[in-house]
C-alpha cells in the first residue's frame, strides 16, 4: 500500500512537469471569417476576415479582399464581433501575497535615530514575476471577460516592488512576459511600529530616498570618471535599485487611494521630474483640474468603494450607499467629459469577473462605450509602452482577439472565444437552456482516486452557489483547492489546484453528479485517473 | 544648501506669498465693530473688495454687485486665530523616530476634516496646525485659513512664519512604547531630551559647514573638478533654516525649569523661539519670557490633567499679559476650538484684562505669533477680510457666532445652516411617512 501511494505521488509529480505548454511548436493558423471587426484604431469593418499566423495578426480586412490561406483553420464568425484583447494595466490578482518579515519592535534602544536613513526594509527588489500564482482558472476568468494582457504589480509597502506585463497565453510566466520590469510601484502607506509610522514620514522618506539616489548616482559616476582624490562611494543595493527609476526616469507608478494621494504624487512628480503614473485614483474626478495641468498617465481603478477619508463616508449610510452606487462609478465619465485620458484597471478588485460588471456600471454612470473600450485597449497599451504590439487589431500586432456575440460591454453580449498570442481559448459557457441543476452536491463526500499507479482516499468538501462549484479535496497529500467548477444538469466539471512535492499543478475533472454519487475522470498529461465519490450522510 | 532645492523652496515660498487673493466683494453694514487695534466703532460698515478690507467707516456706499450683510445689533470682530491645533491633518505625530524635523504637516493636509467646519461655527478663520508632541523635534507646522469646501492648497497661508515643533517633558520622554512590543527609546529623561536636541543642532551646524566648504570650493577654481555636493539631509535642512533665522521654534513645555533650559539652549545654539505651547507655569517666569520676547500659547483654564501640568492657574494668561508677554489662547482640540471666545472672556475675571486685551488673546496676539499680523488679527484697512459676526458681545456668556467670513466669502451662516438642517429633517420625516404608509398596505 505504501509503495502504491508513492507511485501515485510520482505519477502526479511527473504529470506536473509535463504540463508545461509547448508554445513554439504549436501555432495553428486561423482565419476568423464573417465577423464585424472593431479594431480599436481605424474604421470598423462590417463583415471581415482576420488571419492569425504564428501568434500574430497576419492580415485583416473586409471579406472578399482577404484570401483565406489553405492551411488555415476557418472559424465561422458570422454575427460575432471581433475586438482587440483587453488590457488591464494594473492588477494584483495572481500575485502571491508576499511573506513579509514579521515586524518586530524594530526600534533600537540606542540613541540612534538613524533608522530612517533608508534601510533594507523596503521591497524595491520585489519582482512580481518571481511571485506569481498563475492559476489556469483565474486566467480563464480573465479570458472570460476579454482580458488578454495584464500588468501585475506588487501592492505591499511603500516601495512595493516592480511589476511585470504578461500576455495571458499559458500557465508559465516566462513565455508570457511582454515587459519585465514595467515599473516601480509606490504606495502612500506607513510601517506600523517603525519609521515611517505616519503619512508625513512616508512623504519625507520618499523625498530623501530620491535625493539620496540622485546623490549616489552623481557620486558613483563621478568616481568612475575621476577616481583620484574622491572618496569611494559606499555601495548601496537599495539605491542601486532606485537608480533606473530616479535617474534614467523609468516608470514609477504611485498608487493613490484618495484625492490627496493623487496630489501628493503630482507634487513629487513635479519636484523630482519623475516619469510617474497615477494609479488607483478612484477620486480622480475630484482633482481633475490638477490632473489636467499634468501629463501624468492615469490608471483608474474599477473599484468603487470610497476611501475612508472621503466626505461621502462620514455623513451617514444614505450618502455612503449613493457614493458606492452612483458617485464613484461616475469617476470615469467625469474624466472623459473633462477630456482627461485614462485607462481602466482592476487594481483593488480580487476577481476578474468584477471588471466587466464594473465597466458596465461606469457606462451606466455616463461613460460612452467607445471610451470604455479605449480605456481598456489603446490607452493602457500606450501608457504601458506596448502600443506597437497590442491594443488594437492591426496587421503585425500580437493576435489578441476577442470574439463576442454582441457589442462588448452590453450585458447581453457573451464572449465566446479569445485568442491570446494566436492561441485559441474557447470560453466555457453554461449550456443554453441548461436546466438549473436540480442536484445539490454541497457537503462532504468520500472520494477515491484511482490512478494507473495507485489509489488515494480523500475527503471532498463541495460548496455550491447556483451552478458554481468550489471546495477542497483533503488527503494524505495535502489539501487541494477546487476552483471554477460548474454543475450543469448532471454534468460536473471543476479544476483541482494541487500541490505535490512543492510543485503547483492544475488538473481537470469532468464527469457526472447524482444525488449521492459523483463519477468521472481527472485528466493529466500523464494519463487519466478515475474519481468516484459518495456522499457522507449528514449527522442529524 | 543645495542650490536647486533651495531655489525650488524659495520659488514656492514666493509663489505662496504673492497676495493673489481670489476673494469676494462684501459690505457688512451697521454693526458694532470691535477692531481690536483701533477701538470700537458703533454702527460701522466694512467694505471688502477682492477679499481685502478696503474701507472701514460709516454709511459706506457701493455698487449693486457687492453683497450686503446687515449687521444691525451685531458685533463684528476679526476672525479668531487658533495658534495651536492639529485639525485638518491626516496624522499628527511621526513616532517612528525620535527626531523628525524632516516631516511637514503641509504634506498631509486633509481639507475634509469636519473639525474645520466645527471651528468656523465658532468664528475661527485661521489655525496653526502642528506636529504632535511625541518627539523632542517634531515636524514643520503649517498655517491654514479654514476655507471649508476648498482644496487644501487654497487654505495654506504662505505669509506665515515657518515654524518647527519641539517638545519637552513627559511626552517625548514617555513616547517610548507605541504600537506593539515597542522597546523604550532614548531619551528617557529631561536631560536626554535636552541633549538630543543639542546633538541634532550640532549635526546641523556641521552639515551647514559642509555646504559652506563645498560652495566655497566650487567658487575657487582649484580642485573644482572632482567636487561633489554633500548629501542633502532633509532632517537637518529645517535646523539649518533655524540657525539662519528663516524658521522659528514652537516648543511644547509645561514646567518652568525645562522652559528656562530650552531658552538657554536656544541662545547657546543660536535659534529663535517664537512661543511656548501650554506653558502652564509661565506665570513663574513671566519676566524672563518678556525679556526674551518669547510668547506663550496657552489654555485659559485647563491644567492638572497630568503631574507635569499640575501647577497651572487661571490667572496665567492675564498675569503674563500684564508682565508684557505676548499671550494667545489656544484650543489644541477640535471641540474647544469652537468656543475660544468664552476662554478669552474668562481672562477678564481671572487676571483682570480689559475687553480689548481679552480679545487680543484670540486675534492679534496669535497673528503676531504666526507672523501674519500684516494680513489678519484685527479689523484694519488693507488686511484680509477674515471676519466673525456675533449676535452679542463676543465676550458675553450669551454670545454665539452667527457668521464666519474669509476673504470676503461667507463660509458659515448660522441661519442658512439651520434652515438647511430643518429642510433635511423635514424631508426625512416625509420619507419615513411614505415608508410607513407602504408598510401599512402590506
Amino acid at each position: 500500500m505504501k509503495i502504491l501511494k508513492f507511485l501515485f505521488l510520482i505519477i502526479f509529480a511527473v504529470s506536473s512537469v509535463l504540463s508545461y505548454p509547448i508554445l513554439a511548436e504549436f501555432n495553428p493558423t486561423y482565419a476568423i471569417v464573417g465577423c464585424k471587426i472593431v479594431p480599436g484604431r481605424g474604421p470598423q469593418i462590417e463583415k471581415g476576415i482576420i488571419i492569425i499566423r504564428d501568434g500574430l495578426i497576419e492580415e485583416l480586412g473586409p471579406a472578399g479582399k482577404i484570401l483565406i490561406p489553405e492551411d488555415a483553420e476557418v472559424i465561422e464568425a458570422e454575427g460575432l464581433y471581433a475586438y482587440p484583447g483587453l488590457i488591464d494595466a494594473h492588477t494584483s490578482i495572481m500575485l502571491e501575497t508576499p511573506k513579509r518579515e514579521p515586524q518586530g519592535p524594530g526600534r533600537p534602544a540606542s540613541p540612534a535615530d538613524e533608522q530612517n536613513e533608508v534601510s533594507n526594509w523596503q521591497h524595491t527588489d520585489f519582482m512580481a514575476i518571481n511571485h506569481l500564482k498563475l492559476k489556469k482558472s483565474t486566467i480563464e476568468n480573465f479570458h472570460k471577460v476579454g482580458i488578454t494582457t495584464i500588468c501585475i504589480a506588487p501592492d505591499k509597502s511603500i516601495f512595493a516592488g516592480q511589476s511585470v506585463i504578461l500576455n495571458l497565453s499559458g500557465e508559465q510566466p516566462e513565455p508570457m512576459v511582454i515587459k519585465n520590469p514595467f515599473a516601480l510601484h509606490i504606495n502612500f502607506v506607513t510601517v506600523r511600529g517603525e519609521y515611517p509610522s505616519s503619512l508625513m514620514g512616508t512623504m519625507s522618506l520618499l523625498r530623501q530616498s530620491i535625493l539620496d539616489t540622485e546623490h549616489y548616482h552623481l557620486h558613483s559616476t563621478q568616481y568612475l570618471q575621476f577616481p583620484g582624490g574622491l572618496k569611494r562611494p559606499v555601495y548601496n543595493p537599495f539605491l542601486e535599485k532606485l537608480r533606473p527609476y530616479v535617474v534614467q526616469k523609468k516608470p514609477i507608478v504611485f498608487n493613490c487611494a484618495n484625492m490627496e494621494d493623487i496630489k501628493r504624487a503630482l507634487r513629487l512628480t513635479d519636484e523630482f521630474k519623475l516619469n510617474a503614473y497615477v494609479s488607483g485614483a478612484n477620486e480622480a474626478w475630484r482633482v481633475s483640474e490638477d490632473l489636467k495641468k499634468s501629463d501624468v498617465p492615469l490608471f483608474v481603478s474599477l473599484r468603487f468603494n470610497p476611501p475612508l477619508t472621503s466626505i461621502f463616508v462620514n455623513q451617514g449610510e444614505d450618502l455612503k450607499k449613493k457614493a458606492e452606487n452612483e458617485i464613484y462609478p461616475a469617476n470615469a465619465s467625469h474624466l472623459h467629459r473633462e477630456g482627461i485620458e485614462f485607462s481602466l484597471t482592476s487594481s483593488g478588485l480580487t476577481k476578474p469577473g468584477d471588471i466587466i460588471k464594473n465597466v458596465q456600471k461606469a457606462i451606466k454612470a455616463g461613460l460612452p462605450q467607445d471610451a470604455a473600450l479605449k480605456a481598456m485597449t489603446l490607452n493602457p497599451a500606450k501608457s504601458l509602452g506596448i502600443d506597437k504590439i497590442v491594443g488594437s487589431l492591426e496587421a503585425g500586432k500580437i493576435a489578441n482577439v476577442v470574439l463576442a456575440t454582441g457589442a462588448l460591454f452590453e450585458e447581453s453580449s457573451k464572449i465566446q472565444r479569445v485568442f491570446v498570442d494566436g492561441i485559441s481559448y474557447t470560453i466555457k459557457q453554461p449550456p443554453k437552456g441548461a436546466q438549473p441543476s436540480a442536484t445539490s452536491i454541497a457537503g462532504k463526500w468520500d472520494g477515491l482516486i484511482k490512478s494507473p499507479m495507485g489509489e488515494l482516499t480523500s475527503t471532498i468538501l463541495f460548496q455550491q452557489e447556483g451552478d458554481q462549484i468550489t471546495g477542497t479535496i483533503s488527503s494524505e497529500l495535502g489539501n487541494w483547492e477546487i476552483t471554477g467548477g460548474v454543475l450543469s444538469g448532471n454534468t460536473l466539471s471543476f479544476t483541482i489546484a494541487a500541490n505535490i512535492m512543492g510543485n503547483a499543478m492544475e488538473m481537470e475533472f469532468s464527469g457526472s453528479a447524482e444525488r449521492d454519487v459523483i463519477e468521472g475522470s481527472i485528466s493529466t498529461m500523464a494519463g487519466n485517473a478515475e474519481l468516484r465519490a459518495t456522499r457522507i450522510p449528514e449527522e442529524e | 544648501m543645495n542650490k536647486t532645492y533651495g531655489t525650488v523652496v524659495m520659488f514656492f515660498c514666493l509663489a505662496m506669498a504673492v497676495p493673489g487673493l481670489n476673494g469676494q466683494n462684501l459690505l457688512i453694514k451697521n454693526g458694532t465693530l470691535l477692531t481690536v487695534t483701533q477701538g470700537t466703532i458703533m454702527k460701522g460698515d466694512i467694505l471688502i473688495l477682492n477679499g481685502i478690507i478696503k474701507t472701514i467707516g460709516r454709511d459706506i456706499q457701493t455698487t449693486d454687485d457687492v453683497q450686503v450683510i446687515d449687521a444691525t445689533g451685531k458685533y463684528v470682530i476679526p476672525g479668531i486665530i487658533d495658534s495651536h491645533t492639529h485639525i485638518g491633518l491626516s496624522g499628527t505625530n511621526e513616532m517612528g523616530a525620535t527626531i523628525t524635523s524632516e516631516v511637514k504637516m503641509r504634506d498631509v493636509l486633509n481639507a475634509e476634516d469636519t473639525s474645520i467646519y466645527t471651528a468656523i461655527t465658532g468664528g475661527v478663520t485661521m489655525v496653526h496646525t502642528m506636529h504632535g508632541s511625541g518627539n523632542p523635534i517634531g515636524g514643520e507646522n503649517v498655517v491654514l485659513k479654514l476655507k471649508w469646501g476648498k482644496s487644501a492648497e487654497e487654505m495654506v497661508v504662505g505669509e506665515a512664519y515657518r515654524t518647527l515643533k519641539f517638545a519637552l517633558g513627559e511626552n517625548p520622554k514617555q513616547a517610548n512604547v507605541f504600537g506593539t512590543g515597542g522597546t523604550p527609546r532614548y531619551p528617557q529623561s529631561r536631560m536626554g531630551v535636552n541633549a538630543i536636541i543639542r546633538r541634532e543642532f550640532l549635526k546641523a551646524k556641521n552639515y551647514m559647514e559642509q555646504w559652506e566648504r563645498y560652495n566655497a570650493a566650487k567658487k575657487s577654481k582649484k580642485g573644482a573638478k572632482n567636487l561633489i555636493p554633500p548629501r542633502k539631509n532633509l532632517k537637518l535642512e529645517p535646523l539649518v533654516a533655524m540657525l539662519k533665522g528663516d524658521m522659528y521654534a514652537r516648543c511644547h513645555s509645561y514646567r518652568a525649569d525645562e522652559t528656562l533650559e530650552f531658552i538657554k539652549l536656544s541662545k547657546e545654539l543660536g535659534f529663535k523661539i517664537i512661543c511656548f505651547e501650554h506653558a502652564v507655569e509661565a506665570y513663574k517666569i513671566a519676566r524672563e519670557l518678556a525679556e526674551e520676547n518669547i510668547g506663550i500659547s496657552a489654555f485659559l483654564d485647563n491644567w492638572a490633567y497630568k503631574v507635569e501640568a499640575s501647577e497651572g492657574i487661571a490667572y496665567n494668561a492675564g498675569y503674563c499679559t500684564k508682565q508684557g508677554v505676548l499671550v494667545s489662547i489656544n484650543s489644541d482640540s477640535p471641540e474647544r476650538i469652537r468656543r475660544l471666545f468664552n476662554d478669552a472672556a474668562k481672562s477678564m475675571k481671572y487676571g483682570g484684562l480689559t475687553e480689548e486685551e481679552a480679545l487680543k488673546l484670540i486675534t492679534i496676539n496669535p497673528a503676531v505669533q504666526l507672523g501674519v499680523e500684516k494680513i489678519a488679527g484685527s479689523l484694519e484697512e488693507g488686511k484680509h477680510g477674515d471676519i466673525a459676526i456675533f449676535n452679542e458681545h463676543p465676550l458675553s456668556a450669551y454670545t454665539r457666532c452667527d457668521m464666519t467670513i474669509i476673504e470676503g466669502e461667507v463660509y458659515f451662516d448660522r441661519d442658512q445652516y439651520l434652515q438647511e438642517r430643518e429642510e433635511r429633517e423635514k424631508r426625512k420625516r416625509e420619507e419615513q411617512k411614505t415608508k410607513e404608509k407602504k408598510g401599512g398596505v402590506r
